[in-house]
């Protein structure tokens, strides 16, 4: 059973309420961000407009070079996926910062603790859905999932269906078997 | 196996323990998101959209989600202040809210003695749903002229369906809309009033074409099957010529045209004098996509337009709104399902019943600011703003002695900023309700602190077309904080109109629900929501709510108050094709306004969640243009105009024409301590004399303006 965060780019338009709902509950100081709505901003592909937002956060790989890189061993990969950052370990050497190809892990100054996205792994643990994904955005294009199944979800849109059917309250994410 | 539900309301206040929840619903805009309101230890700990809300479907944006920032931040006014020292000192000092309102009802008292109730002037900004409550007390005290953004927001949209159609048609999304057509707006950044970007978004996902027209490549634009890539503010030419074809190419609805439409000849005929090759030369607009788009449009049923705020604040106002009502009424999508929709609303005193129009004496409803002007905005209780500014200055028609201003900070937010502060300076007594101590509010005599939309119970969009009215509860107290609603039920007992209001406002929602025959309590014990009455096609039976009872092509109300009733295109005063010498001297146009996440105009940018979205104000220009002018990405660009400068930074874009410049609004820096009101404040630099006005709504033309800009370091030319 592992998990999965992912953000259908494609579908973003770029409001950021996504960030602000992390901000609600992780409270990370300013400049200080988990999930980062960047923008891709317009050039021409075929004499067509191209304008995207791309989102960025912490892709929880398979073989995530974060984890080695750090010495002390604060960051993890979990069985159900999840790559753990355990604050409290860290000593806010930027070593995994540098070590993450996508820039997902955040620093704060010198000495500060590292920050990255954890999958909300206090909520998932209890239950619930990672803050980002729990129905906030307004484009319904931040998955949270089974890892086998979340290009699948993006693809069919798995949220469309109750959603027409007024019943979005009612949908519910399966992972495992 | 795990299984997770969406917003899962038990599990958080088990997982979190919290202490209470309260539904509720948001007005960080202008309001109606369905809410959670999370409670601990008797503050909000977290705010959740509400997934069976049918504006937002749960979702939320970053207004909503950092309502409890705004609430407990630490420069938030939470009791009434008085000023010590001289105007813009920032010496303040405590008062008691007795104090506070005996002050103002002694000046209200003084002034309406000495110089009339039009000496007073009340105003709000957008309105944080207190716009009837403001309306209520000018009526009764006699003031004519509330000062508000509705000559050129919301109002013309108001005004100008109700002459056409007989209110507001809204768009359908419920019922899947197989086309959409944007036009000037940002749905999924902004707020443009009763439906939001959730329900937008999910009717492309369910297969809409879309044609976005807009001068910036927003996503949506991006997204479109047709983009129209407008010349700024030529708006009503492009509608014009979209008629055309659709006109000429017989692609109208000819049931509805022949039935339920009055003034269709003479409309073709002007229609007619809008041939696609000389609207092309207009709007910059290649005639082949207009033709396309008009073709799209017509020939897709059903199918909207979702249009906003951007195409009424031009000279054109009025005739923007209306040629758009018409490409809804000829295609055969008003009151049509999926398509734009005169919802009812359920049976309620309505806004209109509430602000008390009916007892404002007709002596001094004539005695209106500018009223005989701007007859359409006349009608409907609205001014324009410059008319006060005068009126502080100048003391002409008669002089302006009183200033309150309710949640409005027209330092920032309206044209010409100087022109503001000069009247504000001078003003002989000024009162302000509001959250922060704004560049406006650092102007004024007494501030008091209003109520965030956690802090009251209301009767959420009862003024707003979509047909639904919700339940906004109270979820929690700031210290001395008071809705503006409460204030002013308050201080009408103590300036007299006690007989017209209640013993605390609770007896206002009664009031409005009175028709309905429940209380407030019980409303908001039995229910989230109520809608009113849905039906289509009402017209077929009932006609439509204008003199003709039909849909007015030609208006007859428009006729009647001596302005052309056929829609024409008119360029603005300041424009490359207007005035070809200031072109020269200013050789780009500068678009303002384009929303940006987080921010509600002025508002927001003491809340570091929401500021660290846009740290710094930006203006986008096209990056052969930023070559030209030695300007780099993330310089400090200084954009002037003939009435000013102010600094931006630049962000280049490829989405924009080399000859268009887009700079934002709403920017000051609380962080400065109030010395940031001029800096990059974008209406140093717009202009509001009544030539660049529309001339039937008042609606002032900040969306275009000729500037220059370069670099403020001075590298290269």
């Amino acid at each position: 059973m592992k998990f999965a965060l992912k953000v259908d780019d494609k579908h973003c338009w770029g409001c950021k309420a996504c960030e602000v709902a992390c901000k609600q509950e992780h409270r990370a100081p300013t400049g200080v961000k988990l999930i980062r709505v960047g923008e891709a901003r317009p050039g021409r592909t075929n004499g067509r407009a191209d304008s995207k937002f791309i989102v960025n956060l912490c892709r929880h790989c398979e073989e995530p070079p974060c984890v080695p890189a750090c010495s002390l061993r604060a960051i993890t990969k979990r069985d159900d996926g999840i790559v753990f950052l355990d604050r409290g370990r860290c000593t806010g050497c930027g070593i995994c910062a540098k070590a993450c190809p996508y820039g997902a892990v955040a620093m704060d100054g010198p000495g500060e603790p590292a920050w990255k996205c954890n999958m909300c792994l206090h909520r998932v643990e209890n239950g619930l859905i990672p803050s980002c994904a729990d129905n906030v955005c307004l484009a319904h294009c931040v998955y949270f999932g089974d890892a086998r199944h979340i290009d699948r979800m993006i693809e069919e849109k798995s949220w469309l269906k109750l959603r027409l059917e007024g019943a979005l309250g009612s949908m519910k994410i399966r992972v495992g078997d | 196996m795990r299984e997770f539900k969406y917003s899962n309301v038990e599990k958080e206040m088990e997982v979190y323990g919290f202490d209470s929840v309260v539904k509720s619903h948001c007005r960080g805009c202008h309001g109606g998101c369905g809410v959670y309101v999370y409670v601990k230890d008797g503050k909000v700990a977290k705010i959740q959209g509400d997934p069976d809300c049918p504006i937002n479907h749960g979702t939320l944006c970053s207004k909503g989600l950092a309502a409890a920032e705004i609430a407990y931040h630490p420069d938030r006014l939470t009791y009434p202040i008085r000023r010590v020292g001289p105007k813009g000192s920032g010496k303040w000092e405590r008062i008691s809210w007795d104090e506070a309102l005996d002050t103002i009802a002694e000046r209200i008292g003084q002034y309406r003695e000495e110089h009339g109730p039009e000496s007073i002037v009340l105003g709000y900004g957008t309105g944080r749903e207190n716009e009837a409550a403001i309306y209520r007390f000018a009526n009764f005290l006699g003031a004519p002229s509330v000062l508000t953004a509705g000559h050129f927001c919301y109002g013309p949209r108001i005004s100008t369906s109700i002459v056409t159609c007989g209110t507001n048609p809204i768009a359908d999304y419920e019922n899947l809309p197989k086309c959409i057509m944007v036009w000037g707006n940002n749905v999924v950044m902004s707020n443009p009033d009763c439906y939001k970007g959730e329900p937008f978004s999910v009717a492309l996902d369910a297969g809409a074409k879309l044609i976005v027209v807009d001068p910036r490549q927003t996503r949506a634009a991006a997204r479109a099957d047709i983009w129209l890539q407008l010349r700024p503010a030529t708006d009503t030419a492009l509608a014009l010529g979209m008629a055309n074809v659709i006109v000429n190419e017989g692609l109208y609805d000819r049931e509805f045209v022949e039935n339920y439409c009055f003034g269709w000849d003479k409309w073709v005929e002007r229609v007619n004098e809008y041939p696609l090759e000389l609207v092309e030369r207009i709007t910059w607009v290649p005639e082949e996509k207009i033709r396309e788009a008009a073709r799209l449009f017509a020939t897709t049923t059903p199918a909207c337009i979702q249009w906003g705020v951007a195409i009424e604040q031009q000279v054109t106002c009025a005739d923007n709104n209306r040629i758009l009502l018409h490409l809804m009424g000829i295609t055969g999508n008003i009151d049509a399902p999926g398509g734009q929709v005169l919802f009812k609303t359920p049976p309620i005193h309505n806004v209109g019943n509430f602000s008390a129009h009916a007892y404002l004496p007709p002596e001094q409803a004539a005695k209106r600011l500018e009223g005989r002007r701007f007859r359409l905005a006349d009608r409907f209780g609205i001014i324009n703003p410059k008319a006060v500014w005068d009126a502080v200055l100048t003391e002409e028609p008669y002089p302006v002695k009183m200033l309150f201003f309710i949640s409005s900070n027209p330092v920032i937010t309206r044209a010409n900023a100087a022109e503001v502060r000069r009247a504000l300076e001078k003003v002989e007594f000024m009162a302000v309700a509001d959250f922060f101590l704004t560049p406006t509010a650092q102007l004024a005599d007494i501030v008091l602190p209003s109520a965030t939309w956690l802090e009251m119970d209301y009767t959420g969009d009862f003024w707003k077309r979509h047909g639904w009215i919700l339940a906004r509860r109270k979820a929690v107290e700031v210290g001395e904080c008071r809705s503006d609603h409460e204030m002013l039920n308050d201080l009408a007992h103590r300036v007299g109109q006690g007989r017209f209001w209640w013993d605390d406002f609770e007896g206002g929602l009664d009031y409005i629900l009175k028709p309905l025959g429940i209380t407030w309590k019980e409303f908001k014990e039995k229910h989230d929501r109520i809608r009113g009455p849905v039906e289509y096609y009402k017209y077929k039976k009932a006609g439509f709510s204008t003199p003709t009872r039909k849909f007015e092509l030609w208006s007859t109300s428009l006729e009647k108050w001596d302005y052309d009733p056929l829609p024409m295109f008119r360029e603005a005063p300041e424009g490359p094709e207007s005035n070809a010498a200031l072109y020269e001297e200013y050789p780009y146009i500068l678009i303002t306004g384009a929303r940006q996440p987080g921010f509600f105009h002025s508002e927001n940018r003491q809340i570091p969640w929401l500021r660290d979205l846009h740290p710094d104000p930006e203006i986008e220009i096209h990056p052969d243009t930023a070559a030209k002018e030695g300007i780099e990405d993330g310089d400090w660009v200084i954009i002037e105009s003939p009435r000013g400068r102010v600094r931006q930074r630049a962000r280049l874009t490829s989405g924009i024409d080399p000859r268009v410049v887009a700079g934002q609004h709403g920017w000051w820096f609380p962080e400065k301590n109030g010395t940031g009101w001029r800096e990059s404040n974008i209406n140093i630099l717009t202009r509001n004399d009544y030539d660049n006005c529309d001339s039937a709504m008042g609606a002032t033309h900040i969306r275009t303006l000729l500037c220059k800009i370069y670099p403020e370091n001075g590298r290269a030319s």
